[in-house]
């Protein structure tokens, strides 16, 4: 009984880690960047989508997709405006982007307070699934997660603009000689990973705190998920997402509650220091 | 005669030297100036920074390699002066020098793993190690009080002007002692490591060993720096291995200019008391802070002071450029 549930609610938080590390990936594996404020994005699309369906009533999917819609914006003019200009700089890429998402977690702050929010569920009936009781909204997230994560790889792999995606992120030189757009090509990058990070945030918000900080220890995941698998292997962010995911509810259910945040992060600084280029990556990003 | 014209010929001919000491000596009058004990709080807390600033510069700031989780020294510190104070009965003063020590055991033990590491994977290396000692503390809250922390630690002066006047000894110290080594040899091979590593082993140059050395002096200030601040508290708690206190330090030493001491602990100052201005507004520490940061990393990428003291003349010099 308890493997089955350990089954189900691993693969549900899996499937929010791995939209979150695969959007960071791509950022990674086509922009080159090291993108904190993703953490943001997962927060302040849980925020707008609280603030249009609680709010302002706007009904809970269009407000799931105004979310969406405003953090791709503010994605594009953050990579416009700041990312572009810094972008060779590790260390300024990486510390204004936690900076960043920093003054974001603030300004929410001082708007909506510290108390800790809910956004309705999408679907608030509890489902039995192989005899394991399931929030739906939950089951709901692992079956969104697994639907955009499939489309992504669509797009990357059949589409013209993944084709130009991947060229970027082989060479952006090369790319760029052969007239693709290679800032367009990041700026997509960025609203798109921004956009997943957004819906994340969005209907995680039924079960999971919403709250100012929420997006800080998710963002510390998606880079270990990230830097586990690999940095920029996509393949190998989802197979990090299901390892972290896993691990956490495993150790949740088998060990103690509050041991979930360590025990990753003590495979994470392990993995580091024996093997830094992650457990699947040829190479390392630097 | 000789040793002081020498000292006074350098200090004069270098703005950073020259800065430290009229900006640390008049730091040293501010007591005969005001009675107000609340800007001197406030100052104990600029000084607190300004060693932590520092002593982070000194490691990554000289070194390039950026360390994420300045503050698992911090906390070994902290933690240290309070488990030394409240059961062995270590007097403070004595822990001040002790609890450095720690930091360095740490700083070494950290140093060692992490040596091999760059750009993102030390950044999240680091982080990872601070978060570990966080969540430690949580989880054997039998043992470090939790959320709540360790209370009732030795106060390491008798008021505030004393504890105003320790942490100044404390920052002219740390500063005197990060400046002779970040113009030393060992600070100009930190420098070659940033510049080019590989460079830098080729030219026969150990680098590791210097890494660790600076890893090392890092994190002795820091725990030292630690100790003070749970001394004046008479508290130590979670709150000094946070992630959100790291990225602070970091944040002061970019807006500050990284690798030159001086810039970070300069900007400690002007932060800490700017943001002391700002209370009556709200909490606005971190908004001020990332807003500034974003401002100085767009259009001053090598920091404000850093900026400043270049333009700055350098005397009684006639031929000799350094």
């Amino acid at each position: 009984m308890v493997a089955l549930e350990i089954l189900i609610y691993g693969a549900v938080l899996s499937g929010i880690y791995a939209l979150l590390a695969v959007g960071f990936a791509l950022i990674f594996g086509v922009a080159r960047v090291i993108n904190l404020t993703h953490g943001a994005f997962y927060m302040l699309g849980a925020y707008i989508t609280y603030a249009l369906s609680v709010l302002l009533n706007v009904p809970l999917i269009l407000s799931i997709i105004g979310g969406m819609a405003i953090v791709f914006l503010l994605a594009i003019c953050l990579d416009r405006f700041i990312i572009e200009r810094i972008r060779t700089t590790m260390i300024n890429v990486l510390i204004t982007t936690l900076a960043l998402s920093l003054f974001a977690d603030q300004v929410i702050l001082q708007i909506f307070g510290p108390d800790n929010r809910n956004i309705p569920a999408v679907i608030s009936d509890r489902v039995t699934l192989l005899g394991v009781d399931i929030a739906g909204q939950r089951l709901l997230s692992l079956i969104i997660s697994v639907a955009v994560i499939a489309t992504l790889w669509l797009i990357i792999t059949r589409t013209r603009m993944g084709n130009a995606l991947l060229a970027t992120a082989q060479d952006p030189e090369a790319a760029q000689l052969m007239g693709i757009n290679t800032g367009r090509m990041f700026m997509i990058t960025m609203g798109i990973a921004a956009m997943m990070a957004a819906l994340a945030g969005g209907i995680v918000g039924s079960f999971l705190t919403v709250a100012p900080e929420m997006g800080m220890l998710p963002i510390i995941k998606a880079f270990s998920i990230v830097i586990l698998g690999g940095l920029g292997s996509i393949g190998g962010s989802i197979i990090a997402a299901l390892l972290i995911g896993y691990l956490e509810t495993i150790v949740a259910y088998l060990i103690s509650f509050n041991a979930t945040e360590l025990v990753p992060l003590v495979v994470i600084f392990i993995t580091l220091i024996f093997r830094p280029a992650g457990i699947f990556g040829k190479r390392r990003g630097f | 005669m000789n040793i002081v014209t020498r000292i006074w010929g350098t200090l004069i001919s270098r703005p950073p030297f020259y800065v430290m000491a009229i900006f640390l000596l008049f730091m040293l009058l501010v007591p005969f100036l005001t009675d107000d004990l609340y800007l001197i709080g406030v100052l104990v807390l600029a000084n607190v920074y300004a060693i932590f600033a520092s002593s982070w510069d000194i490691l990554s700031g000289y070194s390039g390699k950026e360390n994420f989780g300045h503050t698992l020294f911090i906390g070994a510190g902290a933690y240290g002066a309070a488990y030394l104070n409240l059961y062995l009965g270590v007097p403070p003063m004595l822990n001040l020098l002790l609890c450095g020590l720690i930091g360095a055991v740490f700083g070494v033990l950290i140093g060692i793993p992490c040596l091999p590491l760059v750009g993102p994977y030390l950044a999240l290396a680091t982080m990872a190690a601070a978060s570990i000692a966080e969540r430690l503390t949580m989880i054997l809250s039998k043992y470090t009080g939790g959320e709540e922390g360790l209370y009732g630690l030795d106060p390491i002066t008798d008021g505030p002007v004393g504890d105003y006047y320790l942490s100044l000894i404390l920052v002219i110290i740390t500063t005197i002692i990060l400046m002779a080594i970040g113009y030393s040899k060992q600070g100009l091979i930190l420098r070659s490591i940033k510049e080019d590593e590989t460079a830098s082993e080729a030219a026969g140059i150990n680098t590791t060993r210097y890494k660790l050395v600076a890893f090392a002096i890092s994190a002795f200030f820091a725990g030292m720096g630690g100790a003070f601040y749970a001394h004046y508290q008479m508290y130590t708690g979670p709150s000094s291995l946070s992630i959100i206190m790291a990225v602070t330090i970091i944040i002061v030493c970019m807006i500050g200019g990284m690798g030159t001491i001086v810039g970070p602990v300069l900007a400690a100052y002007m932060l800490t008391v700017s943001n002391e201005f700002l209370r009556s507004i709200g909490d606005l520490r971190l908004l001020v802070y990332t807003g500034l940061l974003v401002v100085i990393v767009l259009f001053l990428p090598r920091g404000v002071f850093t900026v400043i003291l270049e333009r700055l003349p350098r005397f009684g010099q006639k031929s000799r450029g350094v």
